[in-house]
């Protein structure tokens, strides 16, 4: 982390560079607000051996690890949504395909704590969650430890996160790396301060002006942040709160394609490429588009670029047109 | 006991319900949103799905704070709010307190969760809330559970480890954070013989554990699984020997189908009772909820049709619903 105030940087060199083979990592937004374009970006660069210490994971973890990138998982879920099934991670724990994938399990405020022990920078955090279940005896790094002040209760110790790098998308940040979130967080602010280094992606690169208006909502300081990299549609497939719904048409053909693993490696080929090239293959107007769904239910909420209009209510206004920087 | 309430009349004698407060209004005094023809009687065309969907609804009173995860369970929270109990407020696990969402929601983090929130905050606090016993009913799923309501939501181990299971589920999630201490939990899951079993492969999430006293040992705040509802049935558990009994059958069951679909010697209530059937107006307002029948039917043609067919589709239903409830 430095106090640099530009740390802006491409998406590939910041991947080239924080993002090494064998990294532990986590990854922000929860089906919801995630780092797709980055993890695409990983996959893209070959990376291998990556330890992913994380909460709840949907298709990014299910292409990394249907990829090969992963090799072990600390975290509590992993799926994709209503419309498809994690194959691929499925694929990797029950056949080996294409490797193993080990899997730690923890509950959902495990996660969250694992992380903010880390991010307190103390050993462990007690908790009453999982105690008395399979979740301690199936991972070793949960202890069971009783009550140092007597009250005869047991608790959970969960261990705190040891991540090298987490890889988290904002709607917007300044060059310096004040990252601010709109809509829910997450573990987002935790996970920034539970790595050793942080890249963080942005919808839209603001001047530190913009920052000063919602002071508020910049839950990543500059102080956690080594990497800015501004990535427009770096949550597609996913929603961005406040500026674009998901892709469901989009993720729908993935999880169809993801249960066959023939056609998976098809996918990737077809999708594994440079995020312009991405943005430019699904095309600017399904993009402006997944915009205005959007800004029917959130109003445009946190984005600087964009009128707000809600394209659907008045169907002669092209200036959704201009909003899609692809 | 509300009168109103559909178990009114479950509690026999041999069979103690643990304490259940939490009222609803009368049928009769619900204000349906929506224009529907004698809204309070019976309706004679809804599904098993709807019938689930409205029983779980029944479980969340008004006034109540109700912790629930994406799918099924929040369209019960969405129609509950619509209905018996329009002054609960729906918590997920991703930060959102408070929303109304127009449709379905896909996922933890689906941007339709920030329609109408009362608060948007991150993960980590809303678990603290959650052990600080801040929310009154959760609503989880599983897939298996035994007697004493202690459920498996990680992995089927049949012949196999948990690090190579038969099948890997997703994984805890909130599911174990709820059942430790949200103040009751409503467990959701299919009737079958192999999931209502007599030993669980992996105890993701605690019921009563071995038995009467077995909670408060663990000092758990939560009060732990109050109902199961199945494609079948709704199941309590007795307050002394904390063994869940079979309180109700849905229409057209037999109670000894379900005792069939039970691995144990199923304790059955001395008065079995026929689960409420669905009305006009709260199968009117699921349809509203969720028209494309994504969850209600399991359907997905909505993401077959051409992309701007979706978008204009998904439009119009939320337009619809935010309309309705203004």
């Amino acid at each position: 982390m430095t106090h640099a105030p530009d740390k802006t940087t491409t998406l590939d060199a910041a991947i080239d560079e924080y993002v090494p083979d064998g990294s532990r990592i986590a990854f922000g937004g929860m089906g919801g607000r995630d780092p797709e374009a980055a993890a695409r970006e990983i996959i893209r660069q070959e990376r291998t051996g990556l330890h992913v210490v994380d909460d709840a994971r949907t298709t990014l973890f299910d292409m990394l690890v249907g990829a090969g990138c992963v090799d072990t998982y600390v975290g509590s879920w992993v799926g994709t949504s209503l419309i498809s099934q994690g194959h691929n991670i499925r694929n990797a724990v029950e056949n080996d395909v294409p490797h193993h994938l080990e899997m730690r399990d923890v509950s959902n405020f495990g996660s969250s704590l694992m992380f903010f022990a880390a991010a307190m920078d103390v050993p462990f955090i007690p908790t009453r969650s999982m105690t008395a279940t399979d979740i301690p005896t199936h991972n070793d790094a949960l202890e069971t430890v009783a009550d140092p002040f007597g009250s005869g209760d047991e608790f959970t110790a969960v261990p705190a996160a040891d991540l090298d790098v987490a890889v988290i998308h904002v709607q917007r940040c300044d060059r310096r790396g004040n990252a601010q979130i709109f809509g829910n967080a997450v573990n987002d602010h935790l996970k920034a301060r539970a790595a050793d280094h942080v890249v963080i992606t942005c919808e839209e690169l603001v001047s530190t002006d913009v920052i000063q208006e919602a002071p508020e909502t910049t839950r990543i300081p500059f102080y956690c942040v080594d990497a800015v990299a501004e990535v427009p549609f770096g949550s597609h497939p996913w929603h961005c709160y406040g500026h674009y719904y998901a892709d469901l048409p989009f993720y729908r053909e993935y999880g169809l394609l993801s249960r066959d693993r023939e056609d998976f490696l098809d996918w990737l080929d077809e999708w594994i490429i440079p995020h312009d090239e991405y943005l430019e293959k699904i095309g600017a107007d399904r993009l402006a588009r997944l915009e205005e769904l959007e800004t029917t239910i959130n109003g445009g909420r946190g984005r600087v670029r964009a009128d707000g209009d809600d394209g659907f209510a008045d169907e002669n206004d092209d200036s959704a047109d201009e909003e899609v920087r692809a | 006991m509300n009168e109103m309430h559909p178990d009114s009349d479950a509690g026999t004698d041999d069979h103690a319900d643990p304490t259940v407060d939490f009222q609803t209004l009368e049928e009769a005094a619900v204000e349906y949103p929506l224009d529907v023809e004698r809204p309070h009687d019976v309706s004679d065309d809804y599904t098993l799905t709807e019938l689930l969907a409205v029983t779980a609804a029944h479980e969340i009173g008004n006034g109540e704070t109700a912790f629930i995860g994406v799918g099924m369970s929040l369209i019960s929270g969405v129609l509950a709010k619509h209905t018996r109990a329009p002054d609960c407020q729906i918590v997920t696990e991703s930060g959102y307190v408070g929303s109304r969402p127009p449709g379905v929601v896909q996922s933890i983090s689906d941007s339709v969760l920030g329609v109408d929130a009362l608060v948007a905050t991150d993960q980590m606090q809303i678990f603290m809330d959650n052990q600080r016993g801040l929310f009154d009913v959760g609503i989880i799923g599983a897939g298996q559970i035994d007697k004493y309501g202690n459920t498996n939501s990680t992995a089927v181990i049949g012949d196999g480890t948990y690090d190579h299971p038969k099948v890997r589920l997703p994984g805890s999630g909130g599911s174990n954070d709820i059942m430790t201490s949200c103040g009751r939990t409503v467990v959701m899951m299919r009737q079958k013989r192999r999931a209502f079993t007599t030993e669980l492969d992996y105890m993701t999430a605690p019921g009563y554990l071995d038995g009467p006293g077995d909670r408060e040992a663990a000092g758990f705040t939560g009060g732990g699984p109050n109902a199961v509802i199945t494609d079948m049935g709704v199941f309590r558990f007795d307050e002394n020997t904390k063994e869940m009994y079979l309180s109700q059958t849905h229409p057209g069951v037999d109670v000894d189908d379900v005792r069939e679909a039970v691995q144990w010697d199923l304790d059955v209530a001395s008065e079995v009772t026929t689960t409420p059937e669905p009305t006009r107006g709260e199968v009117a307002m699921l349809r509203a909820i969720d028209p494309t029948d994504i969850v209600l039917r399991g359907s997905d043609y909505v993401y077959e049709v051409d992309f701007e067919e979706w978008t204009e589709q998904v439009h119009d239903h939320w337009q619809q619903l935010m309309e309705l409830t203004e």
